[in-house]
């Protein structure tokens, strides 16, 4: 294959979080993970850049029609808009939702329903935590 | 099992001011070379830098990099070019054009080897923005971007 089409497209979601590890003690959580470990929490207006690869359809031009990639995406973003993500979202019982986890989750629940409902690949979510932050993540297949 | 990857990358600020000279030049050549950024008394921007570190989500910490550390490590660099005329202040520059070009590659020389110190991330990429019509970008070419393909 000597070129590469990708389609971003980009959606937004508001959440909470705090950085702690049970398996440490109070003093090393706040070392590490300094305000992030604040008891209730706080937030951040996620968002989130998912990238697709393939070949655009002869009959439509596109890799993935966006009328059927949004509803997916919202459908995946249900567990984590306005929601406190280590309560509310069981991936997040055991594991810190971190930027770099929240990418891992999103890549993991989205690539599922991009295999099962499209002829393209999952290329990259981009996830900005801030406008000056943002982790990327992928897999190659 | 699929190979994952992870990155980070956060963008630090930092204006500065420079003026783009070669004394081998006559001041007709620097004037045709340089044009308006050759202006004897120098001009400025306000630069960012987007600087992204790679590697694997630490299982304890859930991070590529503790974004603390990072933060430090930057700021440092950040430090020594955040408002000062660099052609004139910082000593690299005294012997080297003040370019995009050569402030990134100068701030990868000064970043990387802080990162290598800790544990496991690496220094994959950084882009400079001069102003918010043009950036520099600067990395190690085993480490290229947006370059590779699925099985698909």
């Amino acid at each position: 294959m000597k070129h590469t089409t990708l389609l971003t497209k980009q959606v937004t979601f508001a959440a909470s979080h705090r950085y702690w590890n049970p398996n440490w003690t109070e003093e090393k959580n706040r070392r590490v993970f300094g305000k992030c470990t604040s008891p209730y929490g706080h937030g951040h207006n996620y968002v989130l850049e998912v990238t697709l690869q393939g070949e655009p359809h002869p009959d439509t031009g596109m890799i993935m029609n966006l009328y059927d990639l949004k509803p997916i995406l919202m459908d995946v973003l249900a567990d984590f808009d306005h929601k406190y993500l280590n309560e509310d979202n069981p991936r997040f019982k055991h594991t810190i939702p971190t930027t770099e986890n929240i990418a891992k989750a999103l890549w993991e629940l989205i690539e599922v329903r991009i295999i099962e409902n499209a002829d393209c690949a999952l290329y990259k979510v981009r996830l900005y935590e801030t406008p000056e932050l943002y982790v990327e993540y992928w897999r190659e297949s | 099992m699929s190979r994952e990857h992870c990155s980070l990358t956060k963008v630090y600020r930092f204006s500065a001011g420079h003026r783009l000279h070669n004394k081998k030049f006559t001041p007709e050549e620097n004037w045709e070379i340089f044009g308006k950024c050759t202006n004897e008394l120098g001009h400025g921007h306000d630069y960012s830098v987007e600087v992204k570190v790679s590697g694997v989500i630490c299982p304890e910490t859930g991070m590529v990099i503790n974004l603390g550390e990072l933060n430090d490590l930057m700021n440092g660099i950040i430090e020594e070019l955040d408002h000062k005329r660099l052609d004139i202040e910082v000593p690299f520059f005294r012997e080297n054009q003040p370019s995009g070009e050569l402030i990134v590659k100068y701030i990868w020389t000064r970043l990387e080897p802080k990162i290598n110190k800790l544990d496991g991330a690496k220094l994959t990429h950084l882009k400079l923005w001069e102003t918010p019509k043009n950036y520099f970008e600067y990395f190690e070419n085993s480490q290229p971007q947006g370059v590779r393909r699925h099985g698909r």
